[in-house]
């Protein structure tokens, strides 16, 4: 198996050891998340802000600071532009009384559109070339280092203690916001932090799952949790539970095959998800 | 209230002139108002129905008395202050239309519950004593106990109206305002919903504002009729729903009736519904 082989082998492990454990950190921050975006129905926001993404490496690339790979200021350039098209969504949204599929489509398409130009012209600049734009929608293992894993088990830890901090407003308003509004909760901040957080995560998951299948992890473990149970606790343990397994079997097909390991991971949720709803009927939750 | 003629000092709630406009990018040269010169004053203790038709300004009127609106003309108090401070202490409890809820969500009735009295606790607090007793007391009050530790996904579109109840009374409010609460709620369930509401008056007295398009749900416990159709029109009915009063709100405004057939209500109010049931023409 390849996969033995790669992690024997002292030089190859300390090539896609980095990459594994940065998919573990991964797959834990968008399993954190992943029931209340099914469940607050935010998913399609998820698709516009990781789509955003693809503008802010766009933008990270033209500032120089995405030679041979995003440097730390890089992401956060990207960061700040997820962020910003999250907000922007939720104002277009406001805005416009409920167009919220049209907000999303005119970020999501204009994000895609500025990524691409500033990615072409950056591909002039003297020095390291910028990621190809391969790596940026679908993910590589190849640039995934330490301080990707780092990060990845960083902002898991910053979400979880967010997560735990806001708990009780945060669910009152994802069950329900008007009546949470009613009650003194602030719908709009906790909004405009759920929207944040999304941003947050897909920027870190983007460099190994790609900015187009981040969104897949940050939904899928939470729809495969909501078949199977009813309890909000033990919904999101099965959603890192999922998240895990899906990351790391994702991952092995990816070294044997020789495939992307966003899309490998990608199918491998998908597949469990499938296979989930087909021995779960809808009501036998328990 | 002022519709039942008696004066208090400080009512529970107090509307002077309201007028409400939504921002337009388009107004109306005539004017456009939601609510227009809402004089409305509910005393403690009372029971309130505003019946109207949809766009008639009901959703507008609860967000007034929540706080959540502030009126363009007019003053709206509750508990003799602004309605945004007895909200944030706990004071308004809250129904919202069941529509608004999703039951997908993975909670016990229990959790639900505990959202009213617990969204504003510290986050390194599990709970207080206070919370828990009185949780467990508007879990008694509006006896969900048998299906507390269900998901909600498992109830009836009545249950799951007792779970927001008793959410709403979970803080242990002084006033409790009911929007649309027979939405999406069977036959059965609107009885019971009657006698739930009789039984919350009487433990613990809380003051009662109720809208819907739904003659049966006003007829559910109101003490008195108001119908709004962007202006408020009060009937008084101290003793109750009664063929007089109900003919004299259908008279006030036939264009009301449309789609809103008076009907039996059932239980507790056995008396006012056997008779809002005589009087079926009243329209």
């Amino acid at each position: 198996m390849k996969t033995i082989e790669y992690f024997s082998d002292p030089v190859l492990r300390s090539i896609f050891l980095p990459a594994v454990i940065c998919g573990l950190g991964v797959a834990t921050l968008a399993a954190l998340l992943a029931p209340l975006i099914v469940l607050r129905r935010l998913a399609f926001i998820g698709q516009g802000v990781s789509h955003a993404a693809f503008g802010g490496v766009g933008l990270a690339a033209v500032l120089g600071l995405a030679g041979g790979g995003l440097s730390l200021l890089g992401y956060g350039v990207a960061g700040v532009f997820c962020i910003g098209a999250a907000l922007a969504i939720g104002a277009l949204e406001e805005r416009r009384g409920g167009g919220l599929d049209t907000a999303i489509g005119v970020v999501l398409v204009a994000s895609m559109a500025l990524g691409s130009v500033l990615l072409h012209a950056s591909a002039g600049r003297p020095g390291p070339a910028p990621p190809a734009w391969e790596s940026v929608l679908f993910g590589s293992v190849a640039g995934v280092g330490w301080a990707d894993a780092a990060a990845a088990w960083a902002g898991g830890i910053v979400l979880a203690l967010l997560l735990w901090w806001f708990r009780r407003p945060l669910w009152f308003w994802a069950f329900d916001e008007d009546a949470a509004e009613a009650f003194g909760v602030s719908t709009g901040r906790l909004r405009a932090l759920s929207l944040v957080m999304i941003a947050a995560a897909v920027v870190i998951a983007m460099k190994l799952v790609g900015v187009v299948l981040a969104t897949a992890l940050l939904v899928l473990p939470g729809a495969i949790g909501l078949r199977l149970s009813s309890r909000l606790g033990i919904v999101m343990a099965w959603s890192v539970v999922v998240a895990v397994l899906g990351v790391l079997i994702g991952m092995v097909v990816s070294f044997e095959f020789d495939a992307p390991p966003g899309a490998a991971v990608v199918l491998t949720l998908t597949a469990g998800y499938l296979v989930v709803r087909i021995v779960t009927p809808s009501g036998a939750r328990g | 209230m002022s519709a039942s003629g008696v004066s208090v000092p400080s009512p529970a709630i107090r509307c002077s002139g309201v007028s409400y406009r939504y921002p337009s990018a388009h107004p109306k040269p005539g004017g456009d108002d939601a609510v227009r010169g809402i004089d409305l004053t509910v005393a403690r203790g009372a029971r309130l129905g505003v019946l109207g038709p949809n766009g008639g300004g009901k959703t507008t009127l609860m967000k007034l008395l929540l706080g959540l609106l502030t009126p363009q003309s007019g003053v709206v108090e509750v508990l003799g202050g602004s309605p945004r401070e007895a909200r944030r202490r706990g004071r308004i409890g809250y129904v919202p239309q069941r529509s608004n809820a999703s039951l997908a969500f993975p909670l016990s009735s229990r959790r639900v519950i505990e959202q009213g009295a617990k969204h504003a606790l510290a986050p390194w607090k599990r709970t207080t004593p206070d919370i828990t007793e009185r949780v467990d007391r508007a879990i008694e009050l509006t006896a969900v106990q048998e299906f507390a530790d269900k998901p909600i996904g498992a109830l009836s579109g009545g249950m799951f109206q007792r779970v927001l109840i008793a959410r709403a009374m979970a803080p242990g409010p002084d006033v409790l305002l009911l929007d649309e609460p027979t939405v999406g709620v069977d036959a059965q369930g609107q009885a019971r919903f009657a006698e739930l509401m009789a039984t919350l008056h009487r433990a613990t007295g809380v003051t009662v504002v109720l809208v819907s398009h739904d003659l049966r749900a006003i007829a559910a416990g109101c003490d008195a009729v108001a119908v709004l159709s962007r202006e408020l029109h009060i009937h008084e009915a101290p003793g109750g729903m009664t063929p007089d009063l109900l003919a004299e709100v259908f008279h006030h405004d036939l264009a009301l009736t449309h789609g809103s057939q008076p009907h039996a209500c059932g239980h507790d109010h056995g008396d006012r519904a056997g008779r809002a049931t005589g009087s079926e023409g009243a329209p």
